[in-house]
């Protein structure tokens, strides 16, 4: 056995160290809650000069992947971390790259997918992957983390697919335990094997190759390929378990089995409620009952002969998912059947979806399950079903909901509209739309949001993107808005008002819509990275929306990661300070001259430290919409608890403390002189 | 390694702790700085599992630490259900939330407020154990340290982790802020006051809360809509989560209006967060 030393480590650190200790060639990266510390961690080591590695932050998962595919064709080794949304948005690479044979590895911290919107555990992203033609192995404690990451890559490079490793969210990725590490990261690199097996390089221009042709009638040939490839991982596993058991002491298997071998009754569960349910075994086992553990560590291949193995005796199977397939049987429950059909038994399974949300599940919550296995059918009438939801509940029925506000009429928001002087008294007494919320003291997002409302007059629609606005604002079941709102995931927003939009004229058009209604659109100014494009859109088509972007000049949401629009040399938890690496390394965004090539009529810079100013634009920007045109707006925000600063300066450090460097200010008067230049000469 | 007892154990051999603070105390940092000490100066394993929202300063949160010996396998993560020792940052958690739920009978309770511990065990409904009391704002201040030193004094202190162990590691974690943080440390556990509780009739214990709320599957509106005339979030009266709050005095008002300019918080003059921006 090599030697090893002990940490006290969260999943996401885990899966970093492994992903140091490896020694990656490359990363593609971009934040979404629970993964984002994965990168951040591998970045600060790489700003500390302890690896070298190329780090690159995408403009969108889709960006990160797609550099992750790069970096591998030409014969790197890459790896991404992702959750949710984010695996959604990869979606259209990520098959692709098993059909490339690029053995990339890609951390899942699981997170279901949704709307309304949840950051927190569940297992629809890893069940959307199932039919990807990823290797795809879970890892139930943080331990598990680390070691599946090192053996990920090894079977990934061995058979040349893609591999997946998946952990819970929050409560495998934000658990910290006490787990074992490699003293010698060279040990790791050993066992992996120093460089990459040889494959087919884009680099190589002496023997050159066409990679990702387009193909007709042979594509049915490359699947056979995927799946030849999976037949082989699933030989070639349980020696690479075997081999890495014998360098750290930890064995895994296809299966983890916990209980009686000849148990009656079987609970089949995933990742870190199998942890739990471990509990709940020894306290029925101690009663007497006959009943076991089954949670799968490869979840693809499918170990399906070591499947029937395990259950073929067992009477009653509870298959517990973390994940519905609606109107019909669940994934995995699904899956156990079909390998069980094969045995001349009639067992029976029953299928229950749990901890969607990130709902704990304790080892009660086990019990509950294995009892219900264990009496069924002689059970409450509502758990008398082959499918259900444990831990949802109904409501109350009869609760008759009071109405605590009423409508904002368009007479009681139209305060010192269309006059040339802004008047504060007069809107003073101007009702919010957007009524008490839950943003950090001292955050900038609505001291800028607030102002601007006070220059619009009349009925209001709001489509937010993710980020702090949308997050502090609508926990359900309670809501800060008065007004009609929506909020359509992170970087959707400018093109769901656009489809809103066309409806409300259309019926003004049929005269059935009497309100006037100005539509506008918040987001952060990731939500600008990520969602360029639909804004561009939005800008190209001309149409009639306010996009407002509150610029704090990072992902604030997600705990500070690198923005675009950020600046030189600024820190974030992503783009350390370090020996190896000062922060940002390029100049700020500057998303209004991005805008300037689409020829938007109306683009406006403010901030509320600078009110009058930001009131008639927001007068102004009102008149364009009515017109008919476009407008984007973009606000300079503070954000005191990423930028660590003390919630009191507030806007004062805009015109005050802001340490400008010089690089900066050169940068900015460089803009500037060319702004002016074409402000000079129109032809420009 | 130092002998060690675990002050509490569960059937499983675990000492369950809850942390309960508000985005921006330092409650993870408390949490992460003593399962340090306990792996690496006194063997034990376990765990700390903090509830990760997306914590806004200000907004209600917590950690939880597992302790256990060596060997005893580790198979819980997210937040405990049964705490034996509670360390609540801010007297209003209290009031809004429910502590009392999955607490265990004889446990011990660490309060930071200005109120004695009967005032706190009548508030909290605690079924019976110890409760400690001390300023923990007031030391924080006083001291130019943070409130997680003071919080973090008191449980190291409950938990019996030898004092010199502990303060090195917080020695060692903040350099910088060393001296502070230490004096913080000393002053706390000398200020704390105690006071045991017997059973009381009257309040009894508490099963852990599940999860459960009168908007259900049943009536909720379709796709999870919210009516915003009946569940508008309002504005209330109360205490400010944090810090100082600017009063208000009418009689000195001019109308300008200018204090509205920087007020990020709709409704601030019933329910301010206290950024002291319009001052
Ligand atoms: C497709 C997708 N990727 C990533 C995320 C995670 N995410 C949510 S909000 C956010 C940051 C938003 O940044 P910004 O738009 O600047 O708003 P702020 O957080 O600063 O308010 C990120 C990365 C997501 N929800 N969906
Ligand atoms: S994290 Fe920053 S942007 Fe988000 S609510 Fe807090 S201060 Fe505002």
């Amino acid at each position: 056995m090599l030697d090893q030393q002990t940490i006290i480590s969260s999943g996401n650190e885990a899966a970093a160290h492994a992903i140091i200790d490896i020694g990656y060639d490359g990363e593609g990266y971009y934040p979404i809650t629970p993964s984002s510390e994965v990168g951040e961690y591998v970045n600060r080591a790489y700003a500390q000069g302890e690896i070298d590695l190329s780090f690159v932050v995408g403009t969108s998962e889709l960006a990160a992947i797609s550099t992750v595919a790069g970096m591998a064709i030409a014969g790197g080794r890459a790896v991404d971390v992702t959750s949710s949304q984010g695996l959604l948005l990869k979606a259209e690479e990520l098959p692709a790259l098993a059909g490339l044979g690029l053995p990339v590895v890609l951390n899942l911290a699981t997170r279901d997918v949704n709307a309304p919107l949840n950051i927190k555990n569940g297992h629809s992203d890893l069940a959307a992957t199932l039919g990807w033609g990823w290797v795809t192995l879970c890892a139930p404690t943080v331990q598990a983390v680390y070691d599946l990451n090192i053996i990920a890559l090894k079977i990934a490079e061995a058979v040349n697919l893609p591999a997946l490793v998946a952990y819970d969210g929050f409560h495998t990725s934000h658990a910290n335990r006490r787990i074992k590490v490699f003293t010698d990261r060279r040990a790791v690199r050993e066992f992996i094997g120093p460089e990459p097996p040889r494959r087919l390089s884009l680099l190589d221009v002496k023997h050159p190759h066409t990679f990702g042709p387009y193909m007709n009638d042979d594509l049915i040939n490359t699947k056979v390929l995927i799946d030849q490839k999976m037949e082989k991982a699933l030989k070639l596993l349980p020696r690479i378990f075997e081999e890495y058991a014998q360098l750290s002491g930890r064995r895994y298997q296809f299966l983890e089995v916990y209980g009686a071998p000849d148990a009656q009754v079987a609970l089949f569960i995933l990742n870190s409620a199998a942890e739990a349910s471990k509990v709940a075994v020894d306290r029925l086992r101690q009663e007497g009952r006959s009943v076991k553990l089954v949670s799968p560590t490869v979840l693809r291949p499918w170990p399906a002969d070591t499947i029937l193995q395990t259950l073929f005796s067992v009477d009653r199977i509870l298959v517990a998912e973390r994940v519905s397939q609606y109107g019909a049987n669940n994934y995995l429950a699904n899956e156990v059947g079909a390998v069980l059909q094969r045995s001349a038994d009639h067992n029976l399974i029953l299928s229950r979806t749990y901890g969607i949300g990130g709902l704990n599940f304790y080892p009660e919550d086990a019990e509950y399950l294995f009892r219900l296995a264990l009496n069924f059918p002689n059970v409450p009438d509502h758990e008398k079903r082959w499918k259900g939801y444990y831990q949802a509940w109904a409501g109350d029925r009869d609760a008759r909901p009071v109405a605590k506000t009423a409508p904002i009429s368009s007479a009681e928001v139209t305060r010192n509209a269309g006059k040339d002087r802004v008047d504060l008294r007069e809107l003073a007494d101007m009702p919010h739309r957007i009524e008490k919320h839950s943003a950090c003291p001292g955050c900038g997002l609505f001291s800028n949001l607030e102002m601007f409302l006070r220059g619009i007059d009349g009925q209001v629609v709001f489509f937010f993107n993710t980020g702090c606005g949308m997050l502090v604002t609508t926990g359900f079941p309670s809501t800060s808005f008065r007004v009609p709102y929506f909020h359509n995931l992170f970087h959707n927003a400018t093109s769901t008002a656009t489809g809103a939009i066309e409806m409300y004229q259309r019926l003004r058009r049929q005269g059935k819509m009497d309100d006037e209604i100005t539509f506008i659109v918040v987001t952060g100014d990731g939500g600008d990275d990520i969602g360029m494009d639909q804004v561009i859109g939005a800008a190209l088509r001309n149409d009639p929306m306010i996009v407002l972007e509150y610029d704090n000049k990072g992902y604030m949401n997600t705990g500070g990661q690198l923005c675009y629009t950020g600046l030189l040399g600024q820190r974030f938890t992503n783009a350390n300070v370090g020996p190896k690496q000062k922060g940002k390394l390029q100049h700020h965004k500057d998303i209004v001259e991005i805008l300037r090539g689409t020829h938007a009529p109306y683009l406006f810079q403010a901030a509320e430290s600078n009110f009058r100013d930001l009131l008639m634009k927001a007068r102004k920007a009102q008149k364009m919409v009515r017109e008919g045109d476009f407008v984007f707006g973009r606000f300079f925000s503070p954000c005191p608890l990423n930028w660590g600063s003390d919630p009191r300066m507030g806007f004062r450090i805009v015109d005050k403390f802001a340490p400008v460097t010089e690089a900066i200010q050169q940068e900015v008067d460089r803009r500037w002189r060319r702004l002016v230049e074409m402000d000079a000469n129109p032809a420009l | 390694m130092l002998e060690y007892r675990l002050p509490y154990q569960d059937g499983l051999g675990f000492t369950n702790i809850l942390l309960t603070a508000l985005g921006g105390d330092g409650a993870n940092m408390a949490a992460k700085l003593l399962f340090k000490i306990a792996v690496e100066a006194l063997n034990l394993d376990g765990g700390y599992d903090a509830k990760y929202g997306s914590e806004k300063t200000g907004t209600p949160t917590d950690v939880s630490i597992r302790l256990c010996l060596y060997g005893t396998p580790v198979r819980e993560s997210g937040p405990t259900r049964r705490p034996h020792m509670l360390s609540v940052f801010r007297e209003t958690l209290v009031l809004t939330q429910n502590l009392v739920a999955g607490l265990q009978a004889d446990a011990t309770v660490m309060v930071n407020t200005t109120k004695g511990p009967s005032e706190i065990r009548e508030l909290l409904r605690l079924p019976s154990g110890k409760i400690l009391t001390l300023d923990a704002t007031r030391i924080a201040t006083e001291t130019q340290s943070r409130l997680n030193m003071p919080m973090l004094a008191v449980l190291a202190h409950q938990l019996g982790f030898p004092g010199e162990i502990v303060k090195e590691a917080i020695g060692k974690q903040w350099p910088r802020a060393k001296e502070a943080n230490l004096a913080a440390f000393e002053m706390a556990v000398g200020r704390a006051r105690s006071e045991r509780f017997e059973p009381h009739p009257e309040y009894p214990l508490v099963e852990p809360a599940r999860v459960s709320s009168p908007v259900g599957y049943a009536n909720m509106l379709n796709g999870g809509a919210i009516d915003a005339f009946s569940n508008i979030s309002i504005p209330e009266r109360g205490a400010p989560p944090l810090g100082r709050v600017p009063v208000f005095a009418a009689e000195h008002c001019s109308h300008c209006g200018l204090c509205l300019v920087p007020c990020p918080d709709p409704g601030a003059i019933v329910y301010c967060k206290g950024c002291m921006q319009c001052v």
